[in-house]
């Protein structure tokens, strides 16, 4: 056995002793995903959203009978159920009763504005009680609004390319082509599609957010060994100055190990969340703990006590942990806040559970477990050489 | 040996060799440089200039080898408060290269010699700063260095520790190891140490026995005889032996002063008491290190 392992071992016995590691890298992620879970977890599963539209079509035109069976679509795929209603004052009443959690209302003139290119309005009218499904209400008629923009774009463009007036036909063909709509407006996104359940996802993201808190214990040993006394010792002993680095990779690595085992097992156990394939989560648990360790390193390079490496630490674990979508998700759309979360090992872990937990192969995490192995080459080589001008007695 | 941090001069220039079974002290005051200087020696520090060499070995903190040659015993406690103090010292030993059974075994020795052996699994955390101190210095000798380096184990430590600290040291030495014992306290210095070196500033001042410090400055022993009868008399024996450098009649009986007084107090009481003096009492002064260190530094030691 090697000095670094003895000192890695030794370090383990005292975290066992001290217990915070534990406490903060089991105790607090296993209780923090069961209440969340508890809490949230109807809200952000979509299988438990029960969607219930209203329709109120007073235009009766080829655009608006579009957007009634893309409707219609959905509901045909048990994703929501719609009803129709003659009028304004019927849905309304239907709101007020709680029959149904939002309406659309389609204003006469809907098909000839879109015929002429101008500006066209269908209203959202949605339950306060329920704004989680008014909000998705709204997002499915944006997405077919700007799905019949981008065909009066096209059909203008046409237009404007033809010599003369243009031909009564391309009226007809617009209104054709808007009444079909984007195919992709409602999609089932719960299963295989990078979303995790809410059981599993709240599991993985508090655990791999504590995960950088618990690694933390590790590499900070270094500074307490400094700041202890010990530090003078293992430099006089006949080993190299690498090997004290190395022991407190290891004991953060070993912690980091330790901590999203028990939290995988524990939740699958007790809470049912699917993970995926065994191998495929190993081996983005290997990824998020080394990228962990390289983060959590560089910390301790820089910081001057242990105290203060702690609160960067911890200040760094919870601003990655949020923008990597630990907390709540965060979009993969083409937005700042969508981009930044890649920026994240939170993201990728997150990402890479998504992509296998929905009964994918374990190979579908690989890109996302490349991505956290890239985390821990770059940033756990600046670790290192900080580190090692930094181990002095 | 040299080592400047930016502008100032740490150490400059301080060098001395020390044999097997020797005890070598480096008496200065604080921020006299005796904590850079075994920096140095234990490999952990680089120095600007110079080289050290224990054993054979030359010293570097870049380098393993020659470091299982030395035991160093921090001014600081340097222990896991967490960890018994059988575990303290295996977890070193085993870093030393010592195995199971030899690790085993010394550790209970060290056990022994520090008087921790009741206490041997509790958590050094429960220890009291005493306890504390002799684990520390336990953990320094465990491996059985060719050299120790013990950078002022006292301080802070209780008069009761103390004195049970300094028996320990005292032990190392006739063991056939070379001690290196930096403090800022004389007596220590005087009680333990073969040779001494008093630093200040970065140097050496001067080197040498306590005997050979002392003649330096001119200083002797002072013996303050009280007696009655023939004062006069004793005082012309006293001062006709070899070695007195004067003897002379006072208030209550004679003031000798005298190169060896512990050497010479047998036969110089009997010529006394020959000579018709009645003895009643006698005392010894020797100078003291304090002297010398005010005389090659021109400061009091605790200044």
């Amino acid at each position: 056995m090697g000095p670094a392992t003895r000192i890695a071992i030794k370090d383990l016995k005292l975290r066992i002793r001290d217990r915070s590691a534990f406490i903060l890298g089991i105790f607090a992620p296993l209780v923090l995903a069961v209440i969340f879970n508890f809490v949230f977890g109807g809200a952000l599963n979509a299988e438990s959203l029960d969607l219930r539209f209203g329709l109120v079509d007073l235009d009766d035109s080829e655009v608006s009978q579009g957007f009634s069976d893309i409707l219609i679509g959905a509901e045909s795929e048990e994703l929501l159920a719609l009803t129709e209603f003659e009028d304004a004052a019927g849905a309304e009443a239907a709101v007020e009763a709680g029959d149904i959690d939002a309406y659309y209302l389609i204003d006469s003139g809907l098909g000839e504005a879109v015929q002429a290119g101008e500006e066209f309005e269908i209203q959202i009218v949605g339950d306060v009680d329920a704004p989680t499904s008014s909000q998705i209400a709204a997002s499915i008629a944006k997405q077919f609004g700007d799905g019949v923009a981008g065909v009066q774009l096209s059909v203008a463009t046409s237009v404007g390319l033809l010599d003369g007036p243009p031909p009564p036909e391309v009226a007809e063909w617009g209104q054709e082509a808007a009444a079909q709509g984007p195919s992709y407006v409602i999609d089932d996104v719960t299963t295989a599609t990078r979303q995790l359940d809410a059981t599993t996802y709240f599991s993985a993201g508090m655990a791999v957010f504590f995960l950088f808190f618990t690694v933390q214990f590790g590499v900070i040993g270094l500074l307490e060994e400094q700041r202890d006394g010990t530090m003078a010792r293992l430099m006089a002993a006949p080993i190299r100055r690498t090997s004290v680095i190395t022991a407190k990779a290891l004991l953060s690595a070993w912690l980091g190990f330790i901590s999203l085992t028990v939290l995988i097992l524990a939740t699958y156990f007790l809470l049912g969340a699917n993970w995926g394939p065994p191998l495929g989560v190993a081996l983005l648990v290997l990824g998020g703990v080394l990228s962990a360790v390289a983060i959590m390193g560089l910390v301790a390079s820089i910081a001057v006590t242990p105290e203060g490496a702690g609160n960067l630490g911890a200040i760094i674990a919870v601003v990655l942990g949020m923008l990597g979508g630990t907390f709540f998700p965060i979009g993969q759309g083409e937005d700042l806040l969508s981009r930044l979360t890649f920026l994240t090992p939170h993201a990728w872990f997150m990402r890479g559970l998504a992509d296998i937990s929905g009964g994918a192969e374990w190979t579908a995490a690989l890109p996302s477990v490349a991505a956290l192995l890239v985390f821990f080459l770059v940033l756990g080589s600046f670790a290192w050489i900080l580190l090692r001008r930094r181990v002095t007695a | 040996m040299v080592k400047r941090f930016g502008d100032l001069t740490a150490v400059g220039g301080v060098g001395f060799s020390i044999e097997e079974g020797e005890t070598f002290g480096l008496l200065g005051p604080n921020g006299a440089g005796k904590t850079t200087s075994i920096s140095m020696i234990a490999g952990l520090l680089e120095p600007d200039a110079g080289e050290i060499v224990v054993a054979g070995t030359p010293i570097s903190p870049s380098s393993v080898a020659g470091k299982g040659a030395i035991g160093l015993v921090p001014q600081d406690l340097a222990i896991y408060p967490d960890l018994t103090a059988t575990e303290n010292l295996s977890f070193f030993g085993r870093l030393y290269g010592m195995m199971r059974d030899e690790l085993t075994r010394r550790v209970d020795e060290v056990l022994e010699v520090i008087g921790l052996t009741d206490r041997k699994d509790d958590l050094t955390k429960e220890f009291s700063g005493g306890m504390k101190r002799r684990l520390n210095i336990g953990i320094g000798l465990l491996h059985r260095p060719k050299l120790l380096i013990l950078d002022e184990p006292t301080v802070g430590v209780d008069p009761q520790s103390r004195n049970s600290i300094l028996e320990s040291v005292e032990s190392l030495s006739a063991e056939g190891m070379a001690v290196l014992y930096t403090t800022h306290y004389m007596e220590e210095a005087e009680r333990l140490c073969d040779r001494v070196a008093i630093i200040d500033e970065g140097t050496i001042k001067a080197e040498g026995t306590r005997r050979e410090l002392v003649s330096m400055v001119g200083e002797r022993d002072r013996i303050t005889i009280t007696a009655t009868g023939d004062l006069s008399r004793a005082a012309q024996l006293a001062g006709e032996m070899q070695g007195v450098f004067e003897a002379s009649q006072s208030d209550r009986g004679l003031d000798v002063l005298a190169d060896e007084a512990s050497t010479l107090l047998p036969e110089l009481l009997s010529r006394i008491a020959g000579g018709g003096a009645v003895i009643t009492g006698v005392d010894v002064v020797e100078p003291n290190l304090e002297a010398v260190f005010l005389h090659v530094t021109g400061k009091a030691l605790r200044d």
